[in-house]
């Protein structure tokens, strides 16, 4: 075995290797003139230049700061949301063990499987009727509603695995059941939580059907339907769209570099439970 | 957990409030980026529009694709659509009553004030013309072929890409990739234009009576000319997967002698390019001159505006605004009564403007194929069906009977 | 007197949990109904009328769209390019996914920093992944410009050839999905007791033997979790489509099922017959969905 003690890592690199190309040829051409770009599209920026950067951050029609601010608050509402119901409705479905509960379980786990494209005619009706097609609200609405399947069934595995006892104390010492829940029960369902706030927070930052029928035009979309947008006119200037793509990711990017571990353990650890 | 979301609350208020503040009317208005129509070009004119007809303000959104057609139908499906659009084609959206009707005295202005009329009803104002297409060629790769003159005949043209394929230049930059299917069209265009519409000026109205289907010789001799071309490899298929401005990049950039644009491309090289580049009208059988051409393109007001009697009034003022800005970066040939175009339009636009005004003088300039504004036209959707077809022509996925067939499927299916 | 109380209280106590069904599940549940189940409904519902923007009246015609649709040359097309693209996703993001695991699984710092490679394109947005691509895959983008530098002549068409356009786009799928079946098969490779491989080591188990025998079967739910989420996010693929071909090259050469409802639905405005679409890709999704986890969870028990 030790005599090609050198081939795994050597495998390792260059399969690795090749696997980033991609991304490495979208980050360092954010950095390089557009001359540079065209001419030498894999080499390093020799001489590194922030105007592509600035260009983007500098735009006159403000796509990315508009698109950054649209997006910042519609996934942040929309995450925290549905996390709270989706929490308490685990909770006291799991607990009530009604008939009537698994049912409603069930019905809400086919809601998994549904791709956005197939409920959206109604979807555009049902929000123009009560006034919410192409606002925020109308957007955190959708998100909350969808993704709620999938939050309550996270939720609904740790809720099993927390001791029904620790409740029953708080209920005896006159604890509504509200209370019991905000004060014993959410504290420790914080894994799950982080789970769903984690998954959630990347689907809905890279949501692109959704808020491209839902948002419109009107009030401004997303940065991730800014980027479509900005590939249709300017995709030959490669440099200010992988500008535009990289500060785009570039919050997501950071909390992955930052809870790299609760990244992987969030998003995995969600779909292990479903 | 309960700050937060009452911070959320009142932000998410706000911003409703701030939405509905404005004293002004607020107008929606839908435009499209190109390469040489920026936004910043957008914001200008609009600018300059809501100056001279006050009480409006201006809410500017941009199509994601070129596509403008696609995404104003996209809106109108969720109940979006804007107050006032600009170059989006009316059919599908008038008949159904979406559109506001222009009257005469409104029209006055405008040379051809009744191009795409719906029976005899004006929904869309007919700010400019197009021609679609001519070809622009590279002189240098003509001149490097031993190609001495343009084109005038069908057999002149067969033999100028011959030479051009030999001295190992691709004839033709094709290109349509990605949402832009529809800038591989334009050689169709011009071929149903000569050979179909300029042969039976009454062929649409035919087709959509049911008295003719694609299957009519006509038709099939303008697809069959375009497999010709096909088939003698003249064109590129890899270049198709260049969208519309990476097509255009590609042409300026060297790719292909010839390019069958519309006319905006005039407008597309820069001074120095200028000089480069030539145009001709799209050869036909005997020599003779037939121009395949559009007009409309203007400004379109929806029934639903909040205000429909502003926002054509600020339509209009837009169109008057727009129209140096349209010849200079769109190469429009502008349709108003007594407009001049500046003096210092590039030579291609001259030249383009020479060619339509020639063919306007012999009465031979015809309707281009897929974009019949007014009645009759093709069903809405339709032309999106011709182009991945084209598509599948070069590909050579399918012939010209598997082509036409599609084409009847199509046409079926969507008018049904 | 005593039975009187224990009613009250019993009303008190149907009062109180009504009052904590009203705050605990109602709100969930009514966004749950109004966006999602009563919307699935509605399509279903829509699916059987001639619904659509140019006409202005609106008939009920039954099944009509569902006959249509399932003699339709065009559909059936699209339905294969959906089920290419699945396979191809499943079957080679699990085959990569589970090599790559076993290849980067030792614990140093180097392995854990190109796991973390791996990981990055799994967080990046459909939409920024395909322009990255796009770019790289263009007839003049970098791969066909290196490829000719290596002098070869004609570089296939990668997204403009309509034979292989498919392909490029499960491909590039492929490499956003493999992070996260590495790391799904990595926690299933931590989760093999260390005894069962030594064990193995002593009777001699090398190779290929050991992994097909004892590793293998010990993944089964890795290769669950990976096979059901691939193929839920392979079906319903959109933003791809949209952005590396719009559908094409050509016909429909890549128009998947989720981009052709959202098309006929917004752009043709045939609302019904869209629908009808639709409601035909929820049926293979209930019927596929539950299969395959029947299939998957009988293999699980069995080893």
């Amino acid at each position: 075995m030790h005599r090609r003690s050198w081939l795994r890592p050597f495998v390792s690199l260059f399969l690795t290797a090749i696997f980033f190309l991609p991304l490495y040829v979208a980050v360092v051409n954010v950095f390089k003139s557009s001359e540079e770009v065209v001419r030498a599209p894999l080499a390093l920026p020799l001489r590194p230049t922030l105007d592509n950067v600035i260009g983007v951050l500098t735009r006159p029609d403000g796509l990315f700061w508009h698109g950054l601010g649209n997006s910042v608050l519609l996934t942040g509402s929309s995450i925290v949301i549905t996390t709270v119901l989706a929490a308490m409705t685990a909770h006291y479905l799991v607990r009530s063990e009604a008939l009537w509960g698994r049912i409603l379980i069930m019905i809400m786990l086919t809601g998994l499987m549904i791709p956005p494209a197939v409920i959206m005619v109604p979807l555009t009706r049902v929000l123009r009727a009560i006034g919410l097609m192409s606002t925020l609200p109308g957007a955190i609405l959708v998100n909350v509603g969808y993704y709620l399947p999938f939050a309550v069934l996270v939720f609904m595995g740790f809720v099993r695995s927390i001791p029904k006892e620790l409740e029953e104390a708080a209920a005896l010492d006159g604890a509504s059941k509200f209370t019991t829940f905000w004060q014993i029960v959410f504290p420790l369902m914080r894994p799950a939580s982080a789970s769903v706030l984690i998954f959630l927070g990347v689907w809905i930052w890279n949501d692109f059907l959704t808020p491209l029928l839902i948002l419109g035009p009107g009030t401004g979309n997303t940065i991730t339907v800014g980027i479509y947008r900005s590939i249709g006119t300017y995709q030959r200037d490669f440099g200010s769209v992988f500008a535009l793509m990289f500060l785009a990711t570039l919050p997501v990017l950071t909390f992955y570099l930052l809870f790299q571990k609760h990244f992987i353990r969030g998003l995995t650890g969600g779909a292990t439970k479903g | 957990m309960k700050r937060i979301l009452s911070g959320l609350a009142v932000a998410l208020s706000t911003m409703l409030m701030t939405s509905t503040a404005f004293a002004d009317v607020t107008l929606k208005f839908l435009t499209f980026e190109t390469p040489n129509l920026t936004a910043a070009y957008w914001d200008k004119v609009i600018a300059q529009t809501s100056a001279k007809v006050p009480g409006v303000t201006i809410e500017k959104l941009v199509s994601p694709t070129t596509d403008r057609d696609s995404y104003a139908r996209q809106l109108d499906s969720t109940g979006q659509l804007p107050d006032i659009m600009i170059a989006v084609s009316p059919n599908g959206l008038a008949e159904t009553g979406k559109l506001a009707e222009f009257t005469k005295e409104e029209l006055s202005d405008w040379v051809n004030p009744t191009s795409n009329s719906f029976d005899g009803k004006i929904f869309q104002l007919a700010t400019n013309t197009q021609t679609v297409p001519t070809i622009y060629y590279r002189k240098a790769d003509f001149e490097k072929a031993g190609v001495t003159a343009p084109p005038k005949t069908w057999e002149e043209l067969l033999a100028a890409a011959d030479k051009l394929k030999a001295a190992g230049i691709t004839p033709f930059n094709i290109g349509g990739g990605g949402a832009d299917t529809w800038a591989n069209l334009y050689s169709l265009k011009a071929l149903v234009g000569s050979e179909v519409y300029a042969k039976d000026q009454q062929w649409l109205a035919k087709l959509t009576r049911g008295e003719t289907t694609f299957k009519d010789p006509l038709f099939v001799k303008a697809v069959t000319k375009f497999k010709e071309v096909v088939d003698k490899g003249y064109v590129d298929p890899v270049l198709l997967s260049n969208d519309y401005p990476a097509t255009q990049a590609s042409f300026l950039g060297g790719k292909g002698a010839m390019y069958p644009m519309g006319s905006w491309f005039a407008v597309a090289p820069n001074a120095e390019q200028q000089a480069e580049y030539g145009v001709f009208p799209w050869p036909t059988d005997d020599g003779s001159l037939v121009v395949a051409a559009y007009t409309g393109g203007g400004l379109s007001v929806s029934s639903s505006a909040p205000d429909v009697a502003l926002a054509k009034k600020w339509a209009i003022e837009f169109s008057k605004q727009n129209a140096d800005g349209g010849a200079r970066f769109d190469a429009l040939f502008v349709s108003l009564k007594g407009y001049r175009p500046p003096a210092d339009l590039p030579p291609l636009y001259g030249a383009t403007l020479e060619i339509y005004s020639s063919a306007q003088q012999h009465g031979t300039v015809t309707t281009a194929f897929g974009e019949e504004g007014g009645t009759p036209a093709l069903p809405s959707g339709f032309t999106k069906e011709v182009a991945a077809a084209v598509a599948d022509l070069i590909n050579g996925r399918v012939d010209v009977n598997g082509f036409v067939d599609y084409l009847d499927e199509k046409y079926t299916e969507l008018t049904k | 007197m005593s039975q009187n109380v224990s009613n009250r209280r019993r009303i008190l106590r149907a009062w109180h949990d009504a009052g904590n069904f009203a705050i605990f599940v109602v709100p969930g549940v009514t966004v749950f109904a109004a966006v999602v189940f009563a919307p699935i409904l509605w399509t279903m519902w829509i699916g059987l009328t001639n619904e659509r923007a140019t006409r202005p009246q609106t008939l009920f015609v039954g099944l009509d769209n569902y006959l249509t649709l399932l003699g339709s040359s065009t559909f059936h097309a699209v339905l294969v390019n959906t089920v290419i693209i699945t396979l191809i996703v499943v079957v080679g993001t699990n085959i990569l996914g589970v090599s790559i695991a076993l290849l980067l699984r030792l614990e140093t710092r180097l392995y854990s920093a190109l796991r973390s490679v791996f990981f990055v394109p799994v967080i990046l947005s459909a939409v920024v992944v395909s322009v990255i691509w796009r770019s790289l895959l263009v007839d003049d983008g970098l791969l066909n410009t290196t490829l000719r530098s290596f002098g070869i002549q004609n570089p296939p068409g990668w997204l403009s050839d309509p034979s292989i356009a498919l392909y490029s786009v499960s491909g590039i799928i492929v490499w956003q999905m493999l992070g996260f079946a590495v790391v799904v098969y990595l926690a299933g490779l931590a989760g093999i007791p260390k005894e069962i491989d030594e064990a193995a080591e002593i009777d001699g188990a090398v190779g290929w033997q050991r992994f097909r025998y004892i590793t293998w079967p010990l993944l089964a739910p890795s290769f669950t979790i990976n096979t059901v989420m691939l193929m839920i996010s392979a079906f319903k693929v959109y933003d791809q489509i949209a952005v590396l071909t719009n559908g094409g090259p050509g016909t429909g050469a890549t128009t998947t099922i989720a981009f052709k409802v959202v098309e006929t639905a917004f752009v043709e405005q045939r609302a019904g017959y869209a629908s009808a679409m639709a409601g035909l890709m929820l049926i293979i999704i209930a019927i596929a969905s539950t299969l395959v986890l029947r299939a998957l969870q009988r293999r699980e028990v069995t080893y």
